[in-house]
């Protein structure tokens, strides 16, 4: 390979999605309401995929908890963005150690920072499970830090108010932010993908005990990308936040987590390419599923709740059976496609 | 073929009275092995005999239930195998295990990588092992999808990437005609001699290593039965036992 051929390929999938951020944002800056809520909800969609691809689809491990670290970057945000006054009045139970919690504040862009690195505090304080599991059990350990997260953000009412909402944020999340972060979170994950960590550790996705035998530190490198993985997904949670400005415990959990995993599944979750689409190809056919079962294609007869849950369930289903790695597979977005070489394997 | 610029100095990877014993099987018993940097040491035997046994114990795979793993006067025996590669002592599987989805330049690569180097050195080598093992028409190909008969060189240009001061090959030939066995374990030879690489070569092929080992070690049902100098074996008649006489 030469060297403008290497670098034309180290380029061209990450201008491609940026480029495509940039396209879905102008289709919401047009569009009416409706359609720009859409477009955030599945730019922040974007974020959080792109984020879990980074882990996932360098470590082959498959992540059900990182909806947990969504949750922290979220709770962050409320706290720092819900006015002092209203703050006072919505947690006048907090314990004492905790009282900074209703006087801080801070400005949308510093909150959605400060979400990230929080985020980042809890996967470094779990990294040391994560370095040394694989596999299934790996799978499982990361289902098991939702449940803790979930059942710590639903019992703790004194500080998180629990099942009851969460209100008053400033609704600060706009399209620029949504795209903005997505194109940023994008190159962060290409960038990870091509790093010599990010070979590495797809090489230990591929094959464990020859990358030991090859002298790689497959824990080290796990735990990196499990860090880095879980900021963008804490910036999600601080978008979400800023856009819905109301959320409770039950938010970050099972059906949204489920949500993203037919997303990331559907697309592909060895291309970070294929985690883009699927983010935003997923948030488009459930907005249409939500349609159909509201009645919006059945004359106004609405359809029995969860009809769109179950189709979506379907489709996970059918593309699991016809193309288990997903519609890109291990391809990423081109321009230009060389014949000579096998670049469609 | 020697450079004159480095002279690397000889160096010994041994095995010393190694023994393995899963769940009260012994599977090898009181092995002393040896290899020397430059060297080829066949190390061969019937199915069974604890050939494998042997290359695990000694690239860190398996810890021995008794005995030591040396190189030099430093005792190796409880490094895991990941820091035993990282220090020049590198194997390669029977069935490879390739990076599937890699490529193959990536394959190469990433073990340069794994073994310290940086990322302009590890892209400089991979060019290099490429071109010496020719593979670079499949360079771009994912590793899973390359011709069947390229897959053994892939997992031998992956063991060189880390610059290895020992090679352990496990039956690197495998499922290869007498021929092109020879042959690839001729440019092996020629590779490690190059690199003043010592190989211990695990091959059931008795034909195949007589032609190509500087030295021969038997085992048989986890013992050694024999070591010593290719032609001095060949007509021992244990070996000749073993290998051509009755079965049990």
């Amino acid at each position: 390979m030469t060297n403008s051929t290497r670098i034309r390929r180290l380029f061209e999938t990450p201008i491609l999605l940026v480029a495509l951020m940039g396209l879905v944002a102008l289709i919401a800056v047009f569009g009416d309401p409706t359609i720009t809520r859409v477009t955030v909800q599945a730019l922040i969609a974007v974020v959080f995929v792109a984020g879990l691809s980074l882990f996932s689809g360098n470590s082959g491990v498959m992540s059900f908890g990182h909806v947990g670290f969504m949750a922290i970057g979220a709770y962050t945000t409320a706290y720092l963005t819900i006015p002092v006054n209203l703050k006072s009045s919505m947690f006048s139970d907090l314990p004492e150690s905790l009282g900074f919690l209703a006087t801080i504040h801070a400005p949308f862009p510093i909150a959605v920072l400060v979400g990230g690195l929080a985020a980042a505090v809890l996967a470094l304080v779990t990294a040391p499970i994560m370095a040394r599991l694989g596999g299934l059990q790996a799978g499982i350990a990361t289902l098991a830090l939702l449940v803790i997260v979930f059942t710590v953000l639903n019992s703790w009412t004194d500080v998180t108010r629990g099942s009851s909402s969460m209100i008053g944020l400033p609704k600060s999340t706009t399209i620029w932010w949504a795209a903005g972060i997505a194109a940023l979170v994008i190159v962060i994950a290409w960038a990870y993908k091509k790093s010599r960590s990010g070979l590495q550790l797809q090489a230990s996705r591929e094959d464990y005990l020859a990358a030991t035998a090859s002298g790689i530190a497959v824990g080290r490198h796990r735990v990196f990308a499990w860090v880095l993985s879980s900021i963008p997904v804490g910036f999600a949670g601080a978008l979400y936040a800023g856009f819905f400005t109301t959320f409770n415990s039950q938010t970050f959990f099972l059906s949204l987590t489920f949500s993203f995993i037919v997303m990331i599944v559907l697309g592909g979750y060895l291309s970070l390419s294929g985690a883009v689409i699927g983010a935003l190809g997923v948030s488009v056919l459930q907005e249409i599923l939500r349609r159909f079962q509201d009645g919006a294609f059945t004359g106004g007869i609405s359809l029995p709740a969860g009809i769109a849950d179950l189709i979506l369930a379907a489709v996970l289903l059918f593309v699991l059976v016809k193309a288990p790695l997903g519609l890109m597979g291990t391809r990423e977005l081109r321009l230009f496609r060389k014949r000579s070489i096998g670049s469609a394997s | 073929m020697t450079t004159t610029t480095e002279v690397p100095q000889v160096e010994t990877l041994q095995l010393v009275d190694g023994g393995m014993n899963f769940d009260g099987v012994q599977a090898l018993e009181d092995v002393s092995i040896s290899v020397k940097s430059g060297e080829v040491v066949g190390l061969i035997g019937p199915n069974g005999s604890g050939k494998t046994t042997t290359l695990n114990l000694v690239s860190g795979m398996l810890h021995p239930t008794t005995g030591r793993v040396m190189l030099g006067d430093k005792d190796l025996t409880r490094m895991s195998m990941r820091k035993r590669a990282r220090i020049g002592i590198v194997r390669t599987f029977q069935s490879v295990r390739v990076f599937g989805r890699l490529t193959v330049a990536e394959n190469i690569e990433v073990a340069a990588l794994g073994c310290g180097m940086r990322r302009h050195e590890a892209r400089e080598l991979t060019e290099e092992l490429l071109e010496e093992l020719n593979l670079e028409s499949v360079a771009n190909t994912a590793a899973e999808s390359s011709p069947a008969g390229l897959i053994r060189t892939i997992g031998i240009a992956r063991a060189l990437a880390t610059r290895p001061k020992f090679l352990l090959l496990d039956e690197p030939a495998a499922g290869q005609n007498e021929s092109e066995a020879v042959e690839l374990i001729e440019a092996i030879r020629n590779i490690s001699r190059r690199r003043a690489c010592g190989v211990l070569l695990v091959e059931h092929d008795m034909s195949v290593v007589m032609s190509t080992c500087d030295r021969l070690h038997v085992l048989d049902s986890g013992r050694t039965v024999i070591a010593g100098l290719p032609q001095d074996i060949r007509h021992d008649p244990q070996v000749v036992e073993i290998y051509f006489g009755k079965r049990h």
